[in-house]
């Protein structure tokens, strides 16, 4: 028997009917209801570990971006001694924000209210007539600094928790970061982000694309049709279901609800498909068909950084598509271009929520520092080109969501479930050599199943 | 372009131009302006009315169409805002004509069709160094209808064109699209600006 969870909601509904573990199945409620929304503030962004930036973004001391973990604004700045802090950007004195810009650089970091300053760390500096205790007549001023967030950096990215005795970040990533490694930890330099993030606001609940961000892989056929009709992605408009481009690999999750769809590449791309992979080594593998961003120069680093076993997945098998629970997408994929060449796409998003019916869509596009200019701007131009904004890809997501969310306040709407049905049970392919939970095969529901039993965990555990 | 790395913090001199940077005005009411400012309107009516064929004819081969992102800063840098190394758009002449071979099929952001508007104001042009090219800069206020939402979505921007005579017409050769917002309201840009 599953445990019961103890949330419940004012009218009596409980996760559990919300959430049937039993049946496979989500209300479609839980995409508008305003007392989930405020739990899920206190339960998961107030818990977990979330994306911020890149360290790239700020690279000297001062520098600083500010960002948004769901609808709290913080600040991220680089102090005197290089570390990385995450600071909530409310002034403790009146409530009002400290640091108005998006971005910029600063030693010091005054509320144009009162004029209280803060280091970049967040520790309180003084309020402007120092002889008159502005702060407060016995007030310790070390208690006055701005609240900070505990902070992370894995692979050059920025992530922060207000949870500060919480789990650490490789408790928070699992079995995933194997398979994670190797793409944000691959190569010498590291990743950096070429610009900053695109943003835009979508009229959905956060969990619209968090949940497709758990590796939903069978969308691509119907919604991302114009990939097959293009002639990017194997097969043709007419044999689209016959071949399934794209759905055959391995998935990989974990309990933590992250997720990563592994494919072959002379499957899923026309263009590879004549490359013959059978018999050839790693290298000459590697050499054939470069990961995504990689350089045939940069293919020595891949050996360095990870182990032989991941470079041979990187070489046979990568992984291209998936997400971080709770709200982050990777895509790190195989662009080919209409002029002929591939030097791939790294993109990232967040999905920060903004109200129970609003979410930000922030894109954070990359490329390997080590990567030539060249390289860097094909990049540039394949990421926006096919994800975030005007992402010919990611286009006819942002018009599916918003649908969904609308059918979701219906009276009879609300009733509904989001089905995940369609399983495959966890399974070790023959040789395989990763951890996690393992879906080989046609792509199933396994993987966004595992995002909503991560969801409902969390959700369960008191604020 | 080559590329250079930019951090997110740091400004560069490139990230305060806006407007019009030629010396030599075209004057309003000139010829010129006027085959110009009909030429917009011409643009404008050929994708508000989804005739892509009319409007793909109006742009050279060497296209460079591109959005920058804006952000916001404060203090000295505070008119530094235009960041020239992310995009929305990031396309050329090919890259186009891919985005309206898309229109054609499976394009689920655009079927069944946003109806739009766009209205087109403050046209000011100078001359380029090179003969024959105008840059025109504009406001584009665009107003977009989806669905049965009786809300339109909208988005406002200066485009900063130039345009190429060929054959007695005048033919987009560049256009950078400097929207307003630092968060997008529209929910995508399956429109072009």
């Amino acid at each position: 028997m599953l445990q019961k969870s103890s949330l419940v909601l004012r009218d009596g509904t409980s996760l559990d009917d919300l959430i049937m573990r039993d049946s496979n199945e989500v209300s479609l409620r839980v995409m508008t209801d305003e007392e989930l929304y405020q739990h899920e503030m206190e339960r998961i962004f107030s818990k977990t570990w979330l994306l911020l930036g890149h360290e790239s973004e700020i690279p000297k001391s001062g520098d600083f971006i500010v960002r948004d973990m769901a609808e709290d604004n913080v600040i991220v700045a680089r102090d005197r001694e290089g570390n990385i802090n995450v600071s909530l950007n409310v002034c403790p004195h009146r409530g009002m924000r400290v640091c108005l810009g998006e971005a910029g650089n600063k030693p010091i970091h005054q509320c144009i209210y009162h004029g209280w300053a803060f280091k970049p760390n967040g520790d309180f500096i003084g309020a402007p007539v120092e002889r008159e205790k502005m702060h407060g007549n016995d007030v310790d001023k070390k208690t006055l600094g701005l609240k900070k967030a505990r902070v992370h950096l894995y692979g050059g990215l920025i992530f922060a928790t207000w949870n500060i005795d919480g789990p650490s970040f490789d408790e928070y990533m699992g079995d995933i970061k194997y398979y994670m490694d190797q793409l944000f930890c691959r190569t010498d330099s590291g990743l950096e982000l070429l610009g900053p993030p695109q943003r835009f606001v979508l009229p959905c609940n956060w969990k619209v694309p968090g949940e497709q961000s758990g590796s939903d892989g069978f969308h691509t056929l119907t919604l991302h049709r114009s990939l097959m009709e293009g002639g990017v992605m194997g097969g043709t408009a007419e044999s689209i279901y016959d071949q399934a481009p794209g759905m055959y690999g391995v998935d990989v999750s974990c309990e933590q609800g992250h997720s990563l769809r592994c494919l072959e590449a002379e499957k899923t791309f026309k263009m590879f498909a004549d490359v013959p992979f059978e018999g050839k080594s790693v290298e000459e593998r590697l050499n054939l068909l470069t990961p995504p961003g990689i350089t045939k120069e940069m293919i020595p680093q891949l050996f360095k950084n990870l182990s032989a076993d991941q470079v041979e997945q990187l070489a046979t098998i990568p992984p291209q598509v998936g997400g971080m629970f709770p709200n982050i997408l990777i895509a790190f994929i195989f662009a080919p271009r209409t002029d002929g060449g591939s030097s791939g796409a790294l993109a990232l998003h967040t999905y920060v929520p903004k109200g129970p019916d609003k979410v930000e869509f922030v894109n954070y596009i990359f490329a390997e520092k080590d990567a030539p200019e060249q390289m860097k701007r094909d990049m540039l131009q394949n990421s926006v080109q096919q994800t975030g904004t005007s992402g010919t890809i990611e286009q006819d997501d942002a018009d599916v969501w918003p649908v969904i969310m609308k059918n979701a306040r219906g009276a009879a709407g609300k009733t509904m479930t989001l089905k995940y049905q369609a399983l495959h049970g966890h399974e070790r392919p023959e040789g395989w050599k990763g951890e996690g939970l393992l879906y080989p095969g046609f792509t199933k529901d396994d993987t966004q199943w595992n995002w909503w039993l991560a969801y409902h965990k969390l959700m369960s555990e008191a604020a | 372009m080559t590329w250079e790395t930019k951090s997110t913090a740091a400004p560069d001199s490139t990230t305060i131009i806006r407007g019009l940077v030629s010396r030599k005005r075209v004057p309003l009411g000139s010829v010129i302006y006027n085959k110009l400012l009909e030429t917009l309107y011409d643009e404008a009516a050929a994708l508000d009315e989804r005739r892509f064929d009319d409007w793909a004819a109006m742009l050279t081969e060497d296209l460079v169409y591109q959005a920058p992102i804006r952000i916001t800063r404060t203090g000295p840098n505070k008119d530094r805002d235009v960041m020239r190394t992310m995009f929305h758009f990031d396309d050329d002449y090919n890259s186009i004509q891919m985005r309206l071979g898309r229109l054609q099929k499976s394009a689920w952001a655009e079927d069944p069709p946003s109806r739009c508007r766009r209205f087109v104001t403050n046209v000011r042009i100078g001359e380029c160094e090179t003969a024959g090219e105008y840059e025109v800069v504009s406001y584009i206020y665009l107003e977009r209808s989806r669905g049965d939402n009786p809300e339109n979505e909208s988005l406002t921007a200066e485009r900063r064109d130039v345009w190429r005579e060929v054959d007695g017409a005048y033919k987009l050769a560049s256009r950078e699209i400097i929207v307003d917002q630092s968060v997008l309201g529209m929910s995508n840009l399956a429109v072009f600006v």
